[in-house]
């Protein structure tokens, strides 16, 4: 099964909880470590990517509450829930008068079921591009080329999670929601840990600047989903 | 201008009363109540305090971002599950609290509290 298949059925199984409940605007699942699993046609990416940056910020300081099971966050117009289902994070946003406690039932019996079928068909989990934070460092000069730069242990790490023999291409998102996909070398220097380097016109493209934060996670290109299906 | 600080006044001096009895109820591990210029805290474990407060204003923080994200309006209360803890958080006028509390205590009833008293 491939991972195209698998949010799929997890993006479906979305749409009938809407149908079921449709207090329910906007529904999204995401990874602990900042990736987007899956998530409603309607909710715009941006959404998607400053939601999981304000869960993050919480959710680095879950040792101290034992764990981040779930957000709950009541508004004048609305109610948004984040709850954890099987290591990941799924987001809701729903109108004040939604039935909280059926809306739970529902998803917390749903998507577990969904996952479960799924891990049943392919037993192997499939794992999704862990993204990194990592400083912006900028490349000027006539021949720094289009591609960015990340150190080698990331690459590597990359590479071995996935299954990889290389990492080629990667997906750089900024704070604003602004994201660029690029070509990706080692950097050459081993002293130079946690940074990305940007050449400056890409700089402009994400609309960041030296010292900044980006997220940044591996791509797939063609050629690694060849090599996948022919692996399934 | 001293009527509307005398009303001020009252609403902390009512609100710091509901929560010395919301703190004696089972369950309940304390407070952090923050105003514009003081601030009252009362935890069982007094060397956690600046974790508590860290995750305090995080919580309020964050939520109030997923709450302007989401267009939902006011934030009326922000809860927190973890594995073992629970944070309930609210902002009451000028000043904002986190209640933290054992899972099995119940949020809701907290809320009603805070809102019949205040």
């Amino acid at each position: 099964m491939s991972k195209n298949a698998y949010t799929d059925a997890l993006k479906n199984t979305l749409t009938e909880i809407k149908k079921i409940c449709p207090d329910v605007s906007c529904s999204f699942i995401f990874t602990k470590d900042g990736t987007i699993v899956t998530g409603d046609s309607e909710t715009a990416e941006e959404t998607i990517q400053k939601t999981m940056y304000s869960f993050q910020s919480i959710a680095e300081k879950e040792d101290m509450i034992g764990g981040l099971k779930a957000l709950i966050i009541n508004g004048e117009n609305g109610k948004v829930h984040i709850s954890c289902i099987n290591d990941m994070y799924l987001a809701l946003a729903t109108s004040k008068n939604a039935d909280a406690a059926f809306l739970q039932a529902i998803t917390h019996v749903l998507v577990p079921t969904v996952l479960k079928l799924l891990e049943s068909i392919a037993p192997t989990p499939l794992q999704f591009a862990p993204s990194k934070q990592l400083v912006v460092d900028t490349l000027s000069g006539f021949f720094v080329g289009d591609s960015v730069q990340i150190d080698l242990e990331v690459l590597k790490e990359w590479s071995t999670l996935l299954n990889r023999k290389s990492i080629g291409e990667v997906k750089i998102e900024a704070f604003s929601g602004k994201t660029t996909q690029c070509v990706v070398r080692e950097i050459n220097d081993p002293k130079l840990k946690g940074i990305i380097r940007i050449p400056e016109k890409i700089c402009k493209v994400l609309e960041v600047k030296k010292g900044e934060l980006v997220r940044v996670k591996p791509t797939e290109t063609r050629g690694d989903l060849n090599a996948r299906q022919k692996q399934i | 201008m001293p009527a509307k600080s005398k009303s001020k006044e009252e609403e902390i001096e009512n609100l710091q009363e509901t929560l010395k009895d919301i703190k004696t109820k089972e369950g309940i591990i304390g407070y952090i109540l923050r105003g514009p210029n003081s601030a009252s805290i009362d935890l069982k474990d007094p060397t956690k305090i600046i974790d508590h407060a860290i995750l305090s204003a995080t919580a309020l923080e964050a939520g109030q971002d997923i709450s302007n994200t989401f267009e939902i309006g006011k934030v009326d209360s922000i809860i927190l599950e973890g594995g073992n803890i629970k944070v309930l958080s609210m902002i009451i006028g000028d000043n904002r609290l986190s209640i933290f509390m054992e899972k099995n205590v119940d949020h809701d009833k907290l809320c009603e509290d805070l809102d019949l008293r205040l």
